[in-house]
């Protein structure tokens, strides 16, 4: 018994205390701070609720915090589409070469997010390889590529993506594809047989990588900087600012709040839209009872 | 057969290197029961899933019902299958589950209604409805699958291997079972097994496979009791093997020499004399006596079974034979008898095919 107990702190002792450290204090310290008022780079202890006021009541903000919420739904939905179909055939006809496959999706975390970004910058930009490509032959360059909330999705979109195939890949890989064949067989069109089992039975994994995705974008701030242009900044890069050039780390504290707070709601109402778990076939594959 | 209801026709498939079928011609009627028997990798399965449309032969036609369906898709065909490990949709209710092919078919919920109250009362599933997979016993799954293979009555039913997973005494209840509701259905069924003893409880006629090759399709008494194919002969019941040379051949009885003795069976396959031979006589059709005949030897072991016991009776020739009957009492181990076999009840082949 006692030997258990040594156990138990032994394994988890180490993780608990990093976490405690490096994560929940950090966080703890950004609740506080956006209580607290910032003046000429100094923070002051003086309890208020000036930041929240703020936020709430000025437009720009509200406005930003609106345009991301969006960006990040646009970019998980287009994500998702984009991944199933990517991670079905690596799963399904992957065969011995899924897992380089899997690997090979990952292949942009080989280098950094600001040079991913930039390398996009090269693709899309006034001078990038589409719009070169269509003057050269004689057309208009095409401006929504340029320098545009359009730019920031399509980066956010291939930033995030590998995350959300991963998780349907994780997920499918429990999947019995026989399934489909008895769908097939009991009269389901293909299209029909992946809507009546395949989908409903990898919500989770769905889920997961609309989790994975939503909320980076939603603190992104890189990417809008780099292919927003004048008019493209997130709520992410107004955050940033906070912390940068005003000094306003009361504020930015503040900023951050309402993102974890947004974030715990989209992680609670992912949860809810499982619902069920009957309804996701998770029952059958182990676990408590 | 004037109510066929499904027709192969030089079937033929091949996954690389393997055939898995060989110029395959089966009929089966309106109101048959039907048996794919084979040891595993013999090539039932592919057979069956070309039926239903989840394979595509590379040569031959496949017809059903008067339509020739050889190149389309599964969910055209309008037939149901049970499949092996059951294969339910987890996230489903028993009555999802079994209602799906009416909903592909877009049925009217009445309709639903109705089929689903009908084929519950088959199969016995009343009170389970709103269950799920996972709350099922495996009976109960099976019952399952069976209902939903059945549902939309269709003009045929695959089986495959549906009883694989059962335990022995739920496998002989549903045994029993499934061929009650092929009998009241009218349909035919088709039904793959490697389990010769559910092939020969259910069936009206079985086809024997191996190697992608159909060995002999039949009656399945008239398999059972006049193999004309040596797999077959070696292949259903538990026969002895006796290998020999061929001294006479007189019409159709065959006479071997064998360690010493002289035995007689049925010839197959040209046999003359001169040949080597090999001769299977099943177990249960040897006699076994307690008196002095032409082979004798002495019980060597005796593995009772209840209803009937095996002998395993060591030769004066120094050669083991099994045979089965029935208990008695002076049949101990030690005990001096001789056995023999009515020419008609062996068969004798060219050794070596």
């Amino acid at each position: 018994m006692k030997n258990n107990r040594l156990f138990f702190w032994v394994l988890t002792g180490p993780g608990t205390a990093f976490l405690l450290l490096f994560l929940i204090l950090p966080l703890m310290s950004i609740v506080v701070f956006s209580f607290w008022r910032t003046e000429s780079y100094h923070l002051y202890a003086d309890w208020n609720l000036d930041n929240y006021r703020v936020l709430a009541t000025n437009p720009s903000y509200v406005t930003f915090l609106l345009r991301s919420l969006f960006m990040a739904s646009v970019v998980s939905f287009v994500s998702l589409v984009v991944a199933w179909p990517v991670a079905f055939f690596i799963t399904r006809y992957g065969g011995q070469f899924k897992i380089i496959l899997l690997l090979l999706t990952s292949t942009p975390f080989l280098t950094g997010e600001i040079l991913r970004v930039t390398a996009m910058q090269q693709i899309l930009g006034p001078i990038g390889l589409i719009n070169m490509a269509l003057t050269t032959f004689g057309f208009d360059p095409v401006t929504a590529l340029m320098y545009s909330k359009t730019a920031t999705a399509i980066g956010l979109i291939y930033l995030w993506l590998p995350f959300m195939v991963l998780a349907i890949h994780l997920s499918l890989l429990n999947f019995d594809f026989e399934l489909l064949q008895v769908a097939k067989v009991n009269g389901a069109r293909p299209l029909r047989a992946f809507w009546e089992v395949t989908w409903p039975l990898n919500r989770a994994g769905s889920a997961i990588g609309v989790v994975l995705v939503f909320i980076p974008t939603l603190a992104s701030s890189i990417t809008s900087k780099f292919l927003g242009g004048p008019n493209g900044a997130l709520f992410g890069n107004i955050l940033a600012h906070q912390f940068g050039s005003t000094g306003t780390w009361a504020l930015g504290s503040a900023m951050g709040v309402v993102l974890f707070v947004i974030s715990l709601l989209v992680l609670y109402i992912v949860w809810k839209s499982i619902g069920d778990l009957n309804r996701s076939g998770i029952t059958i594959k182990g676990g408590a009872e | 057969m004037s109510d066929t209801v499904l027709t192969l026709e030089h079937v033929s498939k091949n996954f690389g290197a393997i055939t898995a079928a060989d110029d395959i011609n089966i009929e089966v009627g309106q109101t048959e029961f039907f048996a794919l028997l084979g040891p595993s990798g013999s090539g039932k399965t592919t057979m069956l899933r070309m039926i239903a449309g989840l394979e595509t032969p590379d040569t031959g036609r496949i017809v059903i019902g008067g339509t020739d369906v050889t190149r389309l898709p599964p969910y055209k065909r309008g037939i149901g299958m049970v499949f092996q490990d059951f294969l339910l949709f987890p996230h489903k209710t028993v009555a999802e589950n079994i209602t799906f092919p009416l909903k592909m078919q877009r049925s009217s919920d009445t309709e639903k209604a109705e089929h689903l109250q009908w084929v519950v009362n088959l199969v016995h599933l009343e009170g389970l409805e709103d269950r799920y997979p996972h709350q099922l016993s495996g009976g109960q799954k099976q019952r399952v699958a069976l209902a939903r293979g059945l549902v939309s009555r269709p003009s045929l039913l695959l089986l495959d291997e549906p009883l694989a997973n059962l335990d022995r005494e739920l496998r002989k209840e549903m045994e029993v079972e499934i061929r009650r509701f092929q009998l009241e259905l009218g349909i035919p069924f088709v039904y793959v097994t490697h389990n010769q003893e559910e092939a020969l409880t259910m069936s009206d006629r079985m086809a024997i496979m191996r190697d992608g090759k159909m060995e002999q399709v039949g009656e399945k008494f008239s398999l059972y009791h006049n193999p004309t194919s040596q797999f077959v002969a070696s292949f259903l019941g538990s026969p002895n093997v006796f290998s020999g040379r061929v001294s006479a051949v007189d019409g159709e009885i065959a006479t071997l020499d064998w360690h010493g003795h002289a035995i007689q069976a049925r010839a197959h396959g040209g046999l003359k004399p001169g040949d080597a031979a090999t001769c299977y006589v099943k177990s249960e059709k040897i006699a076994i006596e307690t008196d002095a005949g032409e082979m004798s030897g002495e019980i060597r072991d005796v593995i009772f079974k209840g209803q009937y016991a095996d002998f395993l009776v060591l030769l004066d020739n120094g050669e083991e034979v099994t045979v089965s009957s029935s208990h008695r009492g002076q049949l101990v181990k030690g005990a001096k008898t001789h056995i023999i076999w009515k020419p008609e009840n062996a068969d004798g082949f060219p050794a070596g095919e």
